[in-house]
């Protein structure tokens, strides 16, 4: 398990919603291929949506580069 | 029970007081009455769901099943009260189950759909697979959250579920008429001026102890001493077509404002005439709201038909400041719980009494009981009864 998996546990099981969305974009920087970037970016959104996160933008914007919300 | 039976056994419930019976027993026991009456007479009516001071800040949701519904009472970001079906429109799940603040969105718990706090779907995550958070055939603007028509006046949320009802202002045109002076601000006295009973007895029963001073003497004799049955008269607006509201209740001529050791009292309401200086008026808005209109505060009781033989009664107390002295609030919330928990032995005795299969629905008293019978004879006419003559 790398680092940021168990990070990623780890604000789940905290319920630490606002970790959840900094820890998922830092997952989609990470991946290797659109669609998985995306996957992460959308988690990263939906979290950030629920809180109204600041980073919501460009979380936004991020995905709608890629046509995916 | 099928509605043909319902009509004619409530044909002698629309006969004047002086010969009417009460409404038969299979409306305080038959669970197919209750969920009858349920659609004929609680949805397509305003009926009283919660107040706004459940939830008092934007993005405060809280939850509440009525008749079996679940419900969502949200402050939306720009502050204004909805009532939403507590559900996504994806699968049906409950979307909140305890109250909270919704710092952003509404996010189901289930697949993450999410939801503005004004009810628009504003998030599919992964709809279209994957990373995909669209699909042609979802479409959102189609799939917000199932909004319930709601109203508030004098803090109470009413909520029309069949969404048929004309508007509350034209169904209750004459009680807000009739309290035309009654129209300054009312503040919630806070978490020390609410309370709830959960109480053996079919909701009807609560409003028609509510509606009546007959029993005063016998079941408050504490309000004797200074509230004497002559003192009191009806309050009665009957039912002119099923569409329109009505009310019934009682009003007194020797209101006494409750006062502190050193004689402090809570500030008055603006704009009331004279009449209030000693005048207080107790009406049951038809359905399920029981209120209060008194010259220096007010209340609001929401009777939630939790089954056949079960009602929880919220209370809700209402000032003319939101500052007002911590003691004397106390005491006067004190002083009405005393005052409702005597009236819990009667509404669950009437419930035992209707067990007896010798029970016709009663007789009315032709002179004390008219408000009451006011509140029968609107039932009966909401399952589609017509009176005689």
């Amino acid at each position: 398990m790398s680092a940021l998996d168990a990070k990623l546990l780890s604000a789940h099981a905290r319920g630490d919603k606002s970790a959840l969305v900094t820890l998922y974009a830092e997952a989609a920087d990470a991946a290797e291929d659109i669609d998985a970037a995306c996957f992460y970016l959308t988690h990263a959104y939906i979290f950030g949506l629920e809180l109204g996160h600041a980073d919501v933008p460009e979380l936004h914007a991020r995905l709608s580069q890629h046509g995916r919300v | 029970m099928a509605k043909d039976n319902i009509a004619s056994d409530l044909a002698s419930v629309r006969r004047p007081v002086e010969t009417a019976n009460g409404l038969p027993n299979a409306h305080y026991t038959d669970p197919h009455v209750f969920e009858t009456e349920s659609k004929a007479v609680l949805q397509t009516s305003w009926a009283g769901l919660g107040v706004g001071a459940d939830v008092p800040e934007n993005g405060d949701a809280k939850p509440i099943e009525f008749l079996g519904i679940p419900l969502l009472l949200l402050r939306d970001k720009d502050g204004d009260v909805r009532v939403f079906q507590n559900i996504c429109r994806h699968r049906g799940m409950i979307l909140v189950a305890e109250p909270r603040k919704i710092e952003g969105a509404i996010r189901c718990p289930y697949h993450s759909w999410c939801y503005s706090t004004k009810g628009a779907l504003v998030s599919t995550p992964h709809v279209g697979g994957p990373g995909h958070n669209t699909h042609e055939d979802i479409v959102r603007d189609d799939l917000g959250l199932i909004e319930v028509r709601s109203h508030i006046w004098r803090d109470v949320v009413f909520i029309n579920l069949d969404g048929k009802a004309d508007p509350f202002e034209v169904v209750n045109a004459d009680l807000i008429a009739r309290w035309n002076e009654n129209t300054a601000p009312l503040y919630h006295g806070g978490v020390d001026s609410q309370f709830s009973l959960d109480v053996n007895c079919n909701w009807k029963l609560a409003v028609e102890n509510y509606a009546e001073s007959y029993h005063l003497p016998w079941i408050h004799p504490g309000l004797n001493s200074y509230s004497r049955l002559e003192d009191h008269y009806h309050i009665e607006h009957p039912v002119t077509d099923p569409r329109k509201g009505a009310f019934s209740g009682q009003g007194t001529l020797v209101y006494r404002q409750l006062s502190g050791e050193a004689g402090e009292v809570f500030p008055d309401f603006e704009g009331l005439s004279d009449k209030w200086d000693e005048g207080a008026e107790y009406v049951c808005l038809y359905p399920n709201v029981l209120l209060a209109a008194q010259r220096e505060h007010a209340y609001a009781i929401l009777l939630d038909p939790a089954g056949t033989d079960r009602t929880i009664e919220r209370v809700h107390i209402y000032y003319a400041s939101p500052e007002t002295d911590d003691t004397l609030r106390r005491k006067n919330t004190a002083q009405w719980k005393e005052i409702f928990e005597e009236d819990i032995g009667v509404v669950e005795g009437m419930q035992k009494g209707r067990s007896a299969p010798g029970f016709d629905g009663g007789r009315f008293s032709p002179v004390m009981d008219s408000p009451t019978h006011c509140f029968h004879d609107w039932v009966a006419a909401k399952l589609g009864v017509q009176a005689e003559g």
